[in-house]
Order: structure tokens, then sequence, then C-alpha cells
């Protein structure tokens, strides 16, 4: 449907043009690299908008009654625009779709940006009113849960000014701290906690650390290059051809693990449980989590899951046995 | 004539207009907009412009163009088109565009912010939008609006909905408030079948809500984290506390995680003794049972019992 696939294009279009001139109405002079940057749109194709900006303009469309737009050096000018000099209002959906997305970032635990982001929601609130935005007290709330990061301002100003790290790490899949050597490239949250998406020159790869469990980070004074690599929104975990298949039973009440962990291979068992495989490189922190659930999940294999299942839960037991 | 031509020269001659136009005369002061000779396709093509710009936010609307109402006209009002001035500083600013690449791709948020942006100082901004800061939960934004437009709103809605324990129903909630708790989005709301409050999470709706009428008012005193789940320990913030006993090596950060924990001195064996908020004994048990032998329960008694009975029955 060619004609259908116009219309939204009109639309989008449209729908940038009325808020792109008013900024470049605001602020003469900015670069288009930089307009093209903060309005998420191709260099060439805001070019070829403004272009398209000429022949609009009021009535009766002699040339003292159109836009005028310079674009010299790479810097815009627009004048002749005073009717698009402020933006359409925000509708109920991009307002209320704002507000709940603030909600959410002031629900991440430890966020430095989170007393100006507050102040921001208050006056986005009084600035539309109750028409716009609805009603927000008690109806939409952040709560915060999971694990403030001590050093999230300094992994995140790492991975902003390209600073090489030496972290002292707590490895929960094998219960051990070690001291690597990494280059943070992203920092993001994700189900309430912080992560730092980095090349670790220690182990020669691409891994993923969880900021609540950097004990100690200090930059090296080496700047890196970054590599691109897959930050927010990637899975948390990566399987390799070097994986063991743990495959487990998980009865209804240990359903979440399915959620939680990306599993594969998940068959619906008659008892309303699951059948599932979870890739893993070590098998140390799959027996901690079945420690965890107890009869809510069985090992189906490998049989040196089992093993070690028995082993730790042998060991813990020791502890209460000798005290 | 291009499209968004047209529809800009429309929008500006409607807000400067002052009074409402009538559709001849638009024809006339736009001629290579709407000047067909055929004035029923003239028309027609006004109307689907009209419908685009109205989808779009933009308040287009049709009144008499006299007192004696004879004729219709177009207007667009300046108060009713036009952002009211909300002076943000640049910090402001930049948590709220981080905000709305919070959930990846949410085009309403980022539609939203970019509208506010044009107040502000747009040097600090080119750094704000480098890249993300937190990605979201997956659940769809429509979704996300759907159930807290209802929540404002006091609506009643159905939809499909998983439990943790992989029960599905359809479900029917007077929907009362939305809650982010670790990364997910929460409605909660009194269920109509059940009658009883509860929390559900976004992302476990197995069938989008629908609206399906006029909700209830929640109780006196309602408050939303009540009814979520807030840790390990269960809800809310119980008076009992368990004590229990951290080695070295997951001391640190067992206890910088643990909301309402409190830690006591490290002892000389290096071992540290947290208290934790008690609610839900088997909840704490099975928390408590992740750190293996670097975590023991010291006290209550029936907590202690719990642990050392799951672990029989693991060996058994």
């Amino acid at each position: 449907m060619p004609e259908r696939k116009k219309q939204t294009k009109t639309s989008d279009r449209l729908a940038r043009m009325l808020v792109v001139v008013p900024y470049l109405v605001q602020h003469p002079g900015t670069e288009l690299t930089q307009a093209a940057k903060l309005f998420d749109v191709e260099p060439k194709e805001l070019e070829r908008d403004l272009m398209l900006l000429f022949m609009s303009g009021l009535p009766p469309y002699e040339p003292g009654d159109l836009i005028e737009v310079d674009i010299d050096n790479g810097c815009i000018w627009i004048t002749m625009a005073d009717h698009f000099a402020r933006p359409l209002r925000l509708t109920r959906n991009e307002a209320l779709a704002l507000y709940l997305r603030g909600t959410e970032l002031l629900a991440a635990p430890g966020l430095a940006e989170a007393s100006a982001l507050r102040g921001a929601l208050a006056k986005l609130k009084e600035g539309l009113g109750q028409d716009t935005l609805g009603e927000t007290t008690n109806r939409i709330q952040p709560a915060e849960a999971g694990r403030p990061a001590e050093l999230l301002e300094s992994l995140r100003a790492a991975a902003h000014d390209r600073a090489q790290l030496e972290i002292e790490y707590f490895a929960a899949s094998s219960g051990e701290w070690s001291t690597r050597v990494i280059e943070p490239e992203e920092v993001f949250s994700t189900l309430g906690n912080w992560y730092v998406v980095s090349w670790d020159i220690t182990a020669g790869g691409e891994r993923m650390f969880r900021a609540d469990r950097i004990r100690r980070a200090e930059p090296t004074g080496v700047t890196f290059t970054p590599r691109g690599l897959a930050g927010a929104g990637r899975a948390l975990y990566t399987p390799t051809d070097r994986d063991t298949p743990v495959r487990l039973h998980l009865t209804p009440a240990a359903r979440w693990v399915d959620e939680y962990y990306a599993t594969q291979d998940q068959i619906e068992t008659r008892d309303g449980g699951l059948d599932v495989t979870l890739p893993t490189a070590r098998l140390g922190w799959v027996a901690g989590l079945l420690l965890r659930l107890g009869t809510d999940a069985t090992v189906l294999e490998p049989p040196e899951l089992a093993e070690r299942l028995r082993d730790l839960a042998e060991r813990t037991l020791q502890g209460y046995l000798d005290a | 004539m291009e499209p968004v031509e047209r529809l800009l020269n429309l929008v500006a001659l409607l807000l400067e207009a002052g009074k409402p136009v009538s559709f001849d005369r638009i024809r006339e002061l736009l001629p290579e907009a709407y000047g067909h000779e055929d004035s029923e396709s003239a028309k027609r093509m006004f109307e689907r412009d009209k419908d685009l710009l109205r989808d779009y936010g933009v308040p287009l609307k049709m009144e008499a163009t006299d007192i004696w109402e004879a004729e219709q006209g177009y207007v667009i009002r300046k108060d009713e088109y036009y952002l009211p001035e909300i002076s943000f500083s640049p910090e402001e600013m930049a948590a709220l565009f981080v905000a709305a690449k919070t959930g990846g791709q949410d085009v309403p948020a980022e539609q939203a912010v970019r509208k506010l942006l044009y107040g502000a100082d747009g040097g600090v901004l080119a750094g704000a939008a480098d890249g993300p800061l937190a990605a979201g939960p997956d659940t769809p934004s429509s979704r996300l609006l759907a159930a807290a437009d209802a929540a404002q709103r006091s609506r009643r809605l159905r939809f499909g909905y998983r439990t943790s324990k992989g029960a599905v129903s359809d479900r029917q909630v007077d929907a009362y408030a939305m809650l982010c708790r670790g990364g997910h989005w929460y409605l909660v709301g009194m269920d109509a079948d059940r009658l009883e409050i509860r929390a559900f999470r976004l992302s476990r709706f197995t069938q989008e809500p629908v609206d399906v009428g006029e909700g209830s008012e929640p109780p006196e005193g309602f408050r939303a984290a009540d009814h979520v789940r807030a840790g390990p320990w269960g809800m809310g913030e119980p008076a009992e506390r368990a004590r229990i006993r951290f080695s070295p090596e997951v001391a640190w950060w067992a206890a910088a995680g643990l909301q309402g924990g409190a830690a006591e001195p490290v002892g000389p064996d290096g071992w540290q003794v947290l208290s934790v908020p008690l609610a839900d004994e088997p909840a704490l048990a099975a928390w408590v049972l992740q750190f293996g032998p670097d975590a023991r329960v010291i006290e209550p008694e029936s907590l202690r019992a719990e642990v050392v009975h799951r672990l029989e029955q693991i060996l058994a």
C-alpha cells in the first residue's frame, strides 16, 4: 500500500518540523550536525526539511511573507517564522509517556540526576496541568529497590571520559574477588541493577560487570578507543559454544527463573512447571541458585551439577552443625 | 506542492488568522494547496489534512465565522496550540532527555522531550544525547500508557495475566496506581473477582488491557508500595528482624544491597552480622541459601530451622 506508506512519512516529517523549527528559531546559529543529533535525524534529511520551509509562510506568499532559512558554514538561521517560534503543546500521551519514563529512571537506585529529574517532573506536572498530564500524585510512583552502586558515578564518568579502570570485582558465579583492568564503554540499569559493559583487558574479551559488585575502581591513566560494544537492551548473558547445557525442571514456584535468566528450549510440564535449558559457562553459581530453589527445582542434566549441589548443601549444613 | 509544505501553510494560516476561516476562503488563500477545479476533491484533501493534523494533536477546531452562525470556519487558537512556557535548568532538561531514552524505543516520550527542548541550552544536551543510561524492561509503551491512563482516571481494565507461578487467567481490575520497582512496572488495583488489592507486573500481561468501564476509588490510606513485594524478606517493613552472619567474601556486597538491613561490626574472624527485616520466612531462607556456606542464620530459631530443613530435603 504505497499510499499508506507515504501518509506515515508525511506525518513523521510534519511532527519533526513542528518541533525542530521552534528550536532553531530559539537557537540561532545552531550547527546542522548538532541539531540532527538532538532530533535524531540524518543531517541530509534535516537539510531537505529546511529547504521545504522556504516555500512556506503566510498569505499572500510574496517573498516577504515566506520563512527565511540560511545555512551558512554548517550553521542554521531561521527568520520570519514567528508563528512557529514555540512548539505545539504536548499531547496527553506524550506527557504521560515522558512522566512514566522519568518515574522509571527515579526507581533506578543511586542515580546522580535524581534530584534534577524530580525537579523536572514537578515542573512538567505544574506547567502542563492536570488536563494534559492527568492525576499523578499517588497514581504513578517510583519505589526504590535494588542495590545502589557506590561507585556508580565514578563508573559513569570513566565511560564518558573513555578512561581505563582497574577494578576489584566480586564474581557471583565463582564466589571470588579479582582485580582486573577494564575499558568501560557504557553504564546502564536494568531489572533494578546497574551494569557496566566493558572490554576486559585482563581476560582479553567483552565482559559485563554488575556495578554494585565493584568494590574499588581507579583510573589507570590510559584512555581508550571504544569498540562500540552493544550496551543497554542487550541480553544480560551471551551464550557461547563453551557453555555447559544445564537442563532443569522448575516447579510453578520456581518459574521466575525463566523470567530472570536467558533460558532456552522451554517445555511446559504437566505440574504447571517448566523444563528449561540454562546455558552457562560455570556450574558454581547454578549450584547456588539450586540451593536457593530447594525442592522447587530438579537437575535433569548434567549429573555433575547434581553432585555439586549435594556437595554445596553438605558444606552449608556442616556450618550449622558445627556452630 | 509537497504535502508537508501544504500542511505547514495550513497550520500557519489558521494560527495567524485569529478567527475562523471558511473553507472557501482557505481555497482562495491557499490556491496551490486546495485550488482544485473540482471543489469536491479539494474538500476531500482538506478533510484528510485536517484529520492528520488532529491526530498529531493540533487543536484544529470548527467554529461559526460570525455571531449569526451562518457559516462555519476553521481555526487554531494560539493558547491551545502553543506549549506553555516551562523553564527547565540545563540539568533538568538533560535528565528528561535521559529519561525519554530509558525505555528504549518510546516514540511519545521522545517526541515530548523534543518539544520541551526548544527553551533549553543545546550545548548541554548534545552530551545527554550520547547514549542511553538505562534500559528499562521491554514492556511496550502502549501497554504502559494504557495502564497508567486507567490508574489516573480510576477505570476498570480487563487483561490476560500469567502469575509468577505460571497460571494464566482473565483479570478484571480497578486500576488504582502504577508503581515501578526493581526495573519492573506494576499495576496495583482491586481485583474485581477476588475482591482484594493486588499488584500485577506489566511484563506478565498475556493480553493487552481493555477498558471495560468505570472502576472504584482506592480506599482511605491506600499506598501502592504496600502491595508490591519489596525484597527477599517480603512485603512492607516488618518489625521483626533476623540476624545472619556472612563470610568476608560475600559480606561486602550482601550489606551493600540490603535495603533496611543494618550491619554490625566485623568480627575477629572477618565474618560480619547483618540484621535484616523479616516478614516472609521461606522467602528469606531461600535468599540466605544462595550464599551457600558463606552465610549462616543466627536467629530467630524458626528461620534457622527452616534453612536446615531445606538443606536436609536437598540431601534426602
